[in-house]
């Protein structure tokens, strides 16, 4: 009877860690929605947790490509989770070529979001990672200016 | 002592399986994800179902709304697809491309603040989601609230995307591409068919822009679509009235103006205004071949095909 009580605790407390590890991701990308402005309309996110740098290799980065449209504004934020120890940074490729980066490398400045006046439409490529290479989580959220 | 152990064993088993299968992101916040990689330049080496995969906001059910708006033109009721009959929907096929019709028209319901109409479309969706299994992503009570209330707009617009992205990738995640593409596909037909009618209707420089430049999503969608053209008969019909869509869009150009982007700073957001640009070249008679196709095939999918 005593193994039953444990199998079925353990069983309730591993999908309570899944419940809610679930449910703070989606805190963090609501509260980054909100970071983002009133001025905004939600179009996707990106959850993204990444372990940190081994030593002499690349930094661990999260790539997605995604539609840009002509004659749309689109808003990228990056919000970090409380536990995150490293901080998150977005760059925007275009065929390879880097576009923006919210790290401005000359000034040392980091910024939260990207505002993108897009005049070309085309597939574009979004990477995430994590300044210093650091491990870390965060949410990136993509959202159109109205 | 060891049915207690095969018990243990099969709870662990079927929670690590419900766990792996719930996780709407490969890169949720349980298990470090392995770094995927894939420059732009070499999607086009990938497999089909790589490029399903990593190709995100192929058609937004909000996006082509948003710019309607911004353009001031009115909105008109009469291109949503009707309700009426989806009770009557059996397929995974037409269940699929009816929730990504009716996605779209939530967002021009959405979009243009009609949301005490929007009841009928949300309750049909949740039907439909339901139908295929996708409906714990949609949490039509708090959607409803939303609408019915007119409180919130923009809370609204974010869960019902939401709803839409989680469902995506969800099914992506579960090996039902098959039946995320149809929905990603039901998106694009009803935001095509918005653009084309409204465009038909006035001289919109910027849309008739925005449809010319389907060309290049068009055929990533074929791309999405292809692995299961031939999966059934409803499945091949469509993949290949589809593919009517894209040889009527065969001699439409797109050409690009170089240019350097310009970085600014206001009001401490970092703002880029990309100055390389995208031009179509369509003429009067190619858009209304495309623009009576894409009222063919949606007009077609909404009837039952």
């Amino acid at each position: 009877m005593k193994s039953r009580i444990l199998i079925l605790s353990s069983v309730l407390v591993l999908l309570h860690v899944i419940a809610s590890g679930q449910a703070a991701t989606d805190d963090l990308v609501s509260h980054c929605m909100l970071n983002a402005g009133e001025n905004t309309t939600y179009l996707k996110d990106f959850r993204i947790q990444l372990p940190g740098a081994a030593a002499n290799a690349a930094t661990p980065v999260y790539k997605a490509n995604m539609y840009l449209m002509k004659n749309m504004k689109y808003r990228f934020s990056i919000c970090n989770a409380p536990e995150s120890e490293g901080e998150l940074k977005i760059t925007i490729y275009d065929q390879g070529k880097e576009l923006i980066s919210s790290y401005n490398e000359s000034t040392g400045k980091q910024y939260n979001s990207i505002d993108f006046i897009c005049n070309k439409t085309g597939l574009y490529s979004i990477w995430y990672d994590f300044m210093d290479g650091k491990p870390g989580y965060g949410v990136g959220v993509v959202s159109m200016i109205k | 002592m060891t049915g207690i152990i095969s018990k243990l064993f099969a709870v662990i088993l079927l929670v690590c399986v419900c766990s792996c299968k719930n996780t709407p992101n490969k890169q949720g916040n349980l298990n470090f994800p392995v770094a995927d990689s894939v420059p732009a330049g070499e999607a086009e080496k990938l497999s089909d179902e790589a490029i399903a995969d990593i190709i995100q906001n192929i058609a937004s059910p909000v996006e082509i709304a948003a710019m309607l708006q911004a353009m001031e033109v009115p909105f008109t009721a009469d291109y949503l697809a009707t309700t009426q009959g989806a009770d009557r929907l059996t397929t995974n096929f037409q269940k699929a491309i009816m929730l990504g019709i009716y996605g779209a028209d939530l967002g021009y319901l959405n979009m243009y603040e009609k949301t005490g109409n929007s009841v009928d479309v949300l309750s049909t969706i949740k039907r439909l989601a339901d139908g295929l299994r996708v409906g714990q992503f949609f949490d039509f009570e708090t959607l409803k609230r939303l609408s019915v209330s007119k409180s919130n707009l923009d809370s609204l617009l974010f869960l019902s995307i939401n709803s839409y992205n989680r469902i995506d990738e969800y099914l992506r995640d579960n090996n039902r591409g098959a039946v995320s593409a149809l929905m990603i596909a039901g998106v694009w037909i009803e935001g095509q068919y918005l653009a084309t009618q409204v465009a038909t209707g006035g001289s919109y420089k910027i849309l008739r822009d925005r449809i010319g430049e389907q060309k290049i999503i068009l055929g990533d969608l074929l791309m999405l679509l292809r692995p299961y053209s031939r999966s059934n008969n409803e499945y091949s019909s469509f993949y290949d009235m589809m593919e009517k869509i894209s040889v009527a869009y065969h001699d439409v150009r797109i050409t690009y103006r170089l240019g350097e982007p310009e970085t600014v700073e206001q009001d401490g957001r970092l703002v880029m205004i990309q100055h390389e640009e995208s031009i179509v070249e369509m003429t009067d008679e190619q858009l209304a071949t495309i623009t009576g196709l894409s009222k063919e095939v949606r007009n077609k999918l909404i009837s039952g095909l």
